[in-house]
């Protein structure tokens, strides 16, 4: 009890030694949250991507087979389907026609995607994912949110062919916010419109997309289709997941370096400034010991005045971290989470907090920073008591 | 009477060593009895205030033997001459030392956080002391408000606040009209009939020749000599 006492009269001095010396303590405080604020963001920001884009893989096809020659994709020919035939587990295979639509008045790549919804399984649920208006007919789009405000909200659009001819499309859906991070830019079109689009001949595709019946035989699907079909990348909807899993997971880590440098700066001047006491402070350390504080109690004190200090500015940190996030979907950390692009998506980032992330920063931050005062504060702990003796 | 104090062969040497080493005590052989009242006389940089150190376990002599109610204080490392300061010493600095931004309550109290002492336990105890120092009404001012006199009053009340057997006060009035001092040794005066022994240093006259000081004595050079 006595004990207890003891530490609660310690953190009662603690907190008002750091009021008295506010501006002090603010600053370090507002720095020590900025640093956390920045860490938290891109541990938030990369969870929320990463959780984003598995939420809306799940419409992808299971398996994706495309065409390569001298490692670069070239359109496969549709008839391929003929030949993985005779694999059994394979539900349906779609060809799908993409690619990318350049509009020179905002230099901005648009994607356009051209499959028919009804040879997908899931097709009826990409009807859940248009705002307004519905799935495209012949000579028909649905645009992304992105796509939408840079061709101006026209009901009738014109998009160039390769030989400059115009082919004009009715605009009849738009895809909800929520599906932007895959849809932002897009352009949904029937597969012949999109072929049309690109002088593409009927006999060929962009791609072909494999359903299964059997998700858990994906893998040795499309290991047989790679078997049966030399000379394509047979991808699964597993390893896109991983890929933007490994392109986030860059992105913050190369962040997350920098911004370590950033936390060690910071961590070397808590230090320096733990470790270098003012005539004051030296003075205060004096009479607390002359009264009968000992040396345990001081470095206790400085113990428990760099406890709040970390805490408050891990709290505010992580706090504004969210915020940031949840709210204003990490507005300072989207160019460089979400890539260069002139169309950068709006998708809402919904920040899923686990107490594992929250140890992590709590550890990369309040850790280093306690071990950086409290180490020093044993130096000014050991004045001698006779030092306020005047 | 049994003596309270004892110092026996008593020297301290501060940088010993070194191109700097000072002999601030020289065999020093004193006895201070229990609820006796000492003055110890002498000019700036006789060895008073290094004295006064020694005896309130500040920090221990280079050599010889000192003592308190029969304890060896000589060779006890600082965390042991803290916890018996605390126990049995309070402090009277001739400049207060004490902590400006603090209200005058906590100033007071400060020797009761370490011990554990509740916050309740803390105000009583620091207000009987204020209003017995009439400066009750001044128990929330911050220090640096208040006039020299009640800062005085506040440093002898953090002295009183863990009842010590043993008052020890540096050049108490060196920074006090004549009236606050003649106040000063009325407080004294007060707490040597509650059974307190109370060493003071000065060479004020007020104090050395104050009917309530019982034994003068008086530091040269670090010796002790008849005044």
């Amino acid at each position: 009890m006595n004990g207890l006492s003891r530490q609660l009269n310690v953190i009662d001095y603690s907190l008002s030694s750091l009021w008295r010396r506010r501006f002090k303590s603010i600053s370090v405080m507002v720095v020590f949250a900025a640093v956390i604020f920045l860490l938290a963001s891109f541990q938030m920001t990369t969870k929320a991507l990463t959780q984003a884009a598995s939420r809306l893989l799940v419409m992808a096809p299971e398996i994706t087979i495309q065409k390569m020659r001298a490692g670069r994709q070239e359109p496969i020919p549709v008839a391929y389907q003929k030949q993985l035939a005779g694999i059994f587990g394979i539900r349906r295979i779609t060809p799908r026609v993409w690619g990318y639509y350049f509009n020179e008045t905002h230099a901005a790549n648009l994607t356009v995607i051209g499959v028919d919804p009804r040879l997908m399984p899931l097709g009826e649920k990409l009807a859940s994912a248009i705002d307004t208006g519905r799935l495209p007919g012949d000579h028909e789009v649905v645009l992304g949110q992105g796509a939408e405000e840079l061709l101006g909200g026209n009901r009738i659009i014109s998009l160039f062919r390769p030989d400059l001819s115009l082919k004009p499309l009715t605009v009849v859906g738009r895809f909800r916010p929520a599906t932007d991070l895959l849809t932002y830019d897009t352009l949904f079109l029937p597969p012949d419109d999109a072929r049309d689009l690109f002088l593409l001949p009927p006999e060929l595709a962009t791609d072909l997309c494999v359903t299964v019946a059997n998700p858990s035989e994906v893998d040795t699907i499309a290991k047989k289709i790679a078997a049966l079909l030399p000379g394509t990348r047979v991808l699964t909807r597993g390893q896109i997941e991983k890929t933007y899993h490994a392109v986030f997971g860059w992105r913050s880590g190369f962040a997350s370096v920098c911004l370590l440098t950033a936390l060690t700066s910071f961590i070397i001047f808590a230090w320096d400034k733990a470790s270098g006491l003012t005539p004051e402070e030296r003075r205060e350390i004096g009479i607390l010991k002359i009264v009968g504080w000992q040396t345990a109690d001081v470095i206790l004190l400085r113990f428990w005045e760099g406890v709040i200090v970390a805490l408050l500015s891990f709290v505010a940190g992580y706090t504004l971290a969210y915020v940031h996030v949840a709210f204003f979907d990490a507005g300072l950390f989207r160019p460089i989470m979400l890539g260069w692009s002139v169309l950068h998506p709006r998708l809402r980032l919904s920040p899923g907090v686990e107490l594992s992330d929250v140890l992590l920063v709590l550890c990369l931050t309040v850790v280093p920073y306690l071990a950086a005062t409290v180490v020093p504060a044993w130096r000014a702990a050991i004045i001698r008591a006779d030092s306020a003796l005047n | 009477m049994t003596a309270l104090i004892e110092l026996a062969n008593v020297d301290k040497t501060y940088n010993q060593g070194q191109v700097n080493e000072v002999k601030a005590l020289k065999g020093i052989n004193l006895e201070i009895e229990a609820g006796s009242v000492v003055c110890l006389q002498g000019s700036s940089g006789s060895g008073k205030s290094t004295l006064l150190s020694i005896i309130g376990c500040v920090f221990p002599p280079t050599s010889g033997r000192a003592a308190i109610a029969g304890k060896q204080l000589s060779r006890l490392p600082d965390r042991f001459l803290t916890l018996h300061r605390r126990a049995s010493i309070g402090f009277i600095f001739q400049r207060f030392n004490l902590l400006p931004e603090l209200t005058v309550q906590d100033n007071i109290t400060l020797p009761l956080m370490p011990l554990g002492v509740g916050p309740r336990e803390r105000k009583e105890r620091a207000a009987r002391l204020m209003e017995r120092l009439g400066i009750g009404h001044r128990a929330g001012f911050p220090a640096r408000q208040i006039s020299g006199g009640e800062l005085q009053r506040v440093a002898i009340a953090r002295a009183l606040i863990n009842d010590p057997p043993i008052i020890l006060a540096d050049e108490p009035t060196a920074h006090l009209d004549h009236a606050l001092s003649l106040t000063f040794m009325e407080i004294m005066r007060e707490l040597h009939r509650d059974g307190k022994t109370i060493i003071l240093t000065s060479h004020d006259q007020l104090i050395t020749g104050h009917p309530a000081v019982e034994r003068l004595i008086g530091l040269s050079d670090g010796m002790l000599h008849v005044p």
